[in-house]
């Protein structure tokens, strides 16, 4: 009779995988030896250095000005504290992660709703004196729990649809700015003027409005390159290959000195609503060439074929061919507003207080932080980190929902594009 | 009434309902709006000018600038002119540019292959470095780079890696073969280059000849050997004509009290700090497009070349590789471009490039003017980047033949 035998002990299981991945010639040796030893190092080293080397108090010190800049200060906010302001638009944030759960039904919106206002409440239990970081400021933070259900809960039982939570985001946001601007005359909310709005507040309102508006009109521009009136199109491509021709930096620079010129002198823009029409513009440029890349991709019998079952040149524009465009592209969508939000760190030129330049400023102006100058950047790079990962993987989960990752379709279409998320860059 | 009708219709179809009408009419009037809008601009930015009596024109670029630029690649004095100092800005911003670009290009490769790795700890390596990299803000990095320099001892203490290598807070210094004089440099570079092109034009006819007869021809050998000796002997010559060497390596050595390094070759911190980050980040990009060029070179192109008996390295070198580039090269050059405006972040580390010394100029000259210029300056950088990408492009694509 025949006897099976069992395959050889070194081909499967946890020693199979170690030599076929590991030790699978001896070039491979040699490289798994090498980055053990590299990783090892970096481990021991960078983890001792963690630990006792690195001195993370000037986090500490700069505390409430990395969330919210100059805000709280007795010049912005002269004889309260205004610190509640921003923590309250924070809670209809909050809210707003709990109806996008209640709405999703789970999955990556639950995670995400659930670790953000973990990690706010957690925030309240950092170990500052409570003349340094009030009570209020506590129970503020770990009221965006009981927010966040909120939301969850009017989101279920008011059966909610995509519009409603729109029809929210955009009150929250208006609420927000009215709340962080104040109303001249109403006790508790006395205007602040936008100059001291800072830290990564103002990160992220740069970052907000950007995304919100850069996608419809990059859209716009993308269907303006690909049209054939002469005229529209060749006002696309100028406003699309300038904007992307240029750093970003020099725009906002022109920005400072022509717009005060270019408009009349009782039209008055401040520095907050320049950047962000600058930004929003820059990155529409971008989004133009990702959205185009996404229609090139597309197959011509789609329209075609739209055509022939009787719809208009506008339909089948809206309804056939940008949903499959703009669904081929999302991973360099995502990647453009990535870029953007890193993007917001640039408004240093037009002397706006977002979080880093206030660190380097505060750096600059305290000497015996220099040497801790490391430190705070490092942790700066794990805030941003943070944030941008997460945008990346909310993409993914997306992406893996709606089945596109791995379809030929997307694949010609991010070459097209010019690559998936991972490819697009900041630029400045 | 029917002759109003008949007014009001083109072949034979009512104007508001006919396609080309309606197209012609809109191209008309967004054409007019732009050219409005503009025209609006500058009448205000005219007016403004002149009730505010704001500095305007370009009459600036024949000033003595009188402000020292930290560092520059070109003889430059205080004394020199605006549109000079520019130039030498410039001239700043494209060496970062180029530099930065070829050392990116090398990392970014060598990343998105080890990316690709079949060893799981390489390639897990690799992808922890693009991560982290591609997603904290170019300037966050700067700074911490900046800081990091910053906190290294002063020269006098330096760190002294070896071979003529300096690291310290004054920047990186290393061995570098400087002219001893303009002319004998001048010409043995000009031989030198005539002998790379002999050299290479060895290389193609016997490349040529080796692909169409089938007999050894060793292409490279020959080619090298040309170039090397042409260059060899007008070494010589020249060295013997001008009675010294056209160029001789020197090391940098520390010199007196405050250890002055004298000779080699000093990059100043804000250059190294801007190079550094320039390249670590735009490696990450670049080791993405690369991956994502191999992974699009289908695996059936793999598999029948190793059929036929080539090597792993071979595999990569002649059929993996020269596929992938088709789609590697146009995402490639848009890394390029982004990494030439991205030096714009130079002035936050201070280091004297294009925009940042606009932004100095601005204070003593008309802001406007000024980053107009730049502005086209980088415009122009771009299309030349997008140029030679292109014609790259049409030189590796498929012909058929």
């Amino acid at each position: 009779m025949t006897r099976v035998l069992p395959p050889p002990r070194f081909e499967v299981g946890v020693l199979g995988w170690v030599r076929e991945n590991l030790f699978g010639s001896w070039f491979n040796s040699v490289l798994t030896v090498v980055s053990a030893a590299v990783i090892v190092l970096a481990l021991v080293y960078g983890l001792r250095w963690v630990i006792t080397g690195a001195d993370w108090t000037v986090i500490g010190v700069l505390g409430g000005q990395l969330v919210i800049g100059q805000y709280n200060t007795e010049g912005a906010c002269t004889g309260q504290n205004c610190f509640w302001r921003p923590q309250v638009a924070l809670l209809m944030v909050s809210a707003m992660f709990g109806m996008a759960w209640a709405m999703a039904g789970g999955g990556v919106a639950r995670r995400l709703a659930i670790g953000v206002v973990a990690i706010l409440a957690l925030f309240a239990f950092l170990p500052y004196s409570f003349e340094r970081m009030g009570m209020d400021v506590r129970i503020l933070l770990v009221a965006n729990i009981p927010a966040m259900l909120a939301g969850w809960a009017i989101a279920r039982f008011t059966g909610m649809s995509g519009r409603g939570i729109v029809i929210y985001g955009v009150a929250a946001f208006l609420v927000t700015l009215v709340l962080l601007r104040g109303i001249p005359g109403v006790p508790g909310l006395q205007p602040v003027s936008v100059i001291h709005w800072g830290g990564i507040t103002l990160n992220l309102l740069l970052a907000v409005v950007g995304i919100v508006l850069s996608l419809p009109i990059g859209i716009a521009l993308a269907l303006g390159r690909r049209s054939n009136l002469p005229m529209v199109k060749l006002l696309c491509v100028v406003f699309i290959e300038v904007f992307r021709g240029v750093p970003l930096i020099t725009l906002l620079f022109m920005s400072q000195v022509l717009v005060p010129l270019a408009f009349p002198e009782d039209f008055n823009t401040n520095s907050l609503f320049r950047a962000s029409v600058v930004i929003t513009l820059f990155s529409s440029a971008y989004m133009a060439e990702n959205v185009r890349g996404g229609l090139q991709a597309l197959h011509p019998g789609q329209a075609e074929a739209a055509r022939a079952l009787g719809l208009s040149a506008w339909q089948t524009t809206l309804m056939i061919s940008l949903p499959q465009a703009i669904r081929n592209v999302i991973p360099a969508i995502v990647g453009q507003f990535i870029a953007l939000f890193k993007d917001t760190s640039l408004v240093y030129i037009i002397g706006m207080l977002d979080v880093v330049e206030i660190s380097r400023a505060f750096i600059q102006g305290n000497a015996e932080y220099l040497a801790n100058a490391k430190e705070l950047f490092i942790f700066l790079a794990l805030v941003f980190w943070v944030f941008t990962y997460t945008m990346s993987y909310v993409s993914l989960k997306v992406e893996e929902h709606m089945g596109v990752g791995g379809s030929p379709q997307a694949a010609i279409a991010r070459m097209a594009g010019q690559g998936d998320a991972s490819l697009q860059g900041m630029r400045t | 009434m029917a002759q109003m009708r008949r007014l009001l219709t083109y072949q034979g179809v009512e104007v508001w309902r006919h396609t080309k009408v309606l197209q012609w009419t809109l191209q008309i009037v967004s054409g007019i709006v732009v050219v409005a809008l503009v025209a609006w601009f500058f009448t205000n930015i005219a007016t403004a000018v002149q009730d505010r009596e704001i500095p305007h024109g370009w009459g600036f670029l024949d000033r003595e600038y009188q402000t020292p630029i930290g560092q520059h690649f070109l003889p430059y004095e205080s004394s020199d002119s605006f549109g000079y100092a520019l130039g030498v800005a410039a001239v700043n911003t494209v060496v970062v540019s180029v530099v930065g670009v070829i050392l990116a290009t090398m990392l970014g490769i060598f990343i998105g292959v080890a990316r690709l790795s079949g060893n799981w700890l390489v390639s897990r390596l690799a992808t922890v470095y693009i991560e982290f990299f591609r997603n904290v803000p170019l300037l966050v990095q700067l700074f911490f780079w900046f800081y990091i320099i910053l906190a290294l001892p002063p020269v006098r203490e330096g760190y002294v890696i070896g071979g003529g290598l300096f690291i310290n807070n004054g920047g990186f210094s290393l061995p570098f073969p400087n002219a001893s004089g303009v002319g004998p440099a001048v010409v043995w570079s000009l031989l030198a280059a005539g002998a790379l092109a002999a050299g290479y034009a060895v290389f193609r006819a016997l490349a040529l000849r080796e692909t169409q007869t089938g007999r050894k021809s060793y292409p490279v050998y020959a080619g090298v050997a040309v170039a090397a000796i042409i260059g060899a002997v007008a070494w010589i010559v020249v060295s013997l004509a001008a009675g010294d060497s056209p160029f001789i390596i020197t090391s940098p050595e520390p010199q007196g009290r405050f250890g002055r390094l004298e000779g080699g070759f000093t990059a100043p911190a804000g250059l190294v700090v801007l190079l550094v980050g320039l390249v670590t980040y735009t490696a990450s990009f670049i080791a993405e497009i690369v991956r994502a060029g191999i992974q699009s070179v289908r695996r059936g192109q793999t598999e029948a070349s190793r059929a036929l008996g080539l090597s792993p390295m071979e595999t990569l070198r002649y059929v993996t590789f020269p596929q992938a580039l088709r789609v590697i090269v146009p995402p490639l050059i848009s890394q390029f471009l982004n990494l030439t405006k991205n030096s714009s972040l130079a002035g936050a580390i201070g280091y004297a490039d294009l925009t940042n010394v606009a932004k100095t100029m601005t204070q003593t000259a008309p802001a406007v003017s000024i980053f107009l210029l730049i502005m086209a300056a980088y415009l122009a950088m771009s299309l030349t980047y997008s140029l030679i990408g292109n014609l790259y492009n049409r030189h590796i694509r498929f012909t058929g033949g």
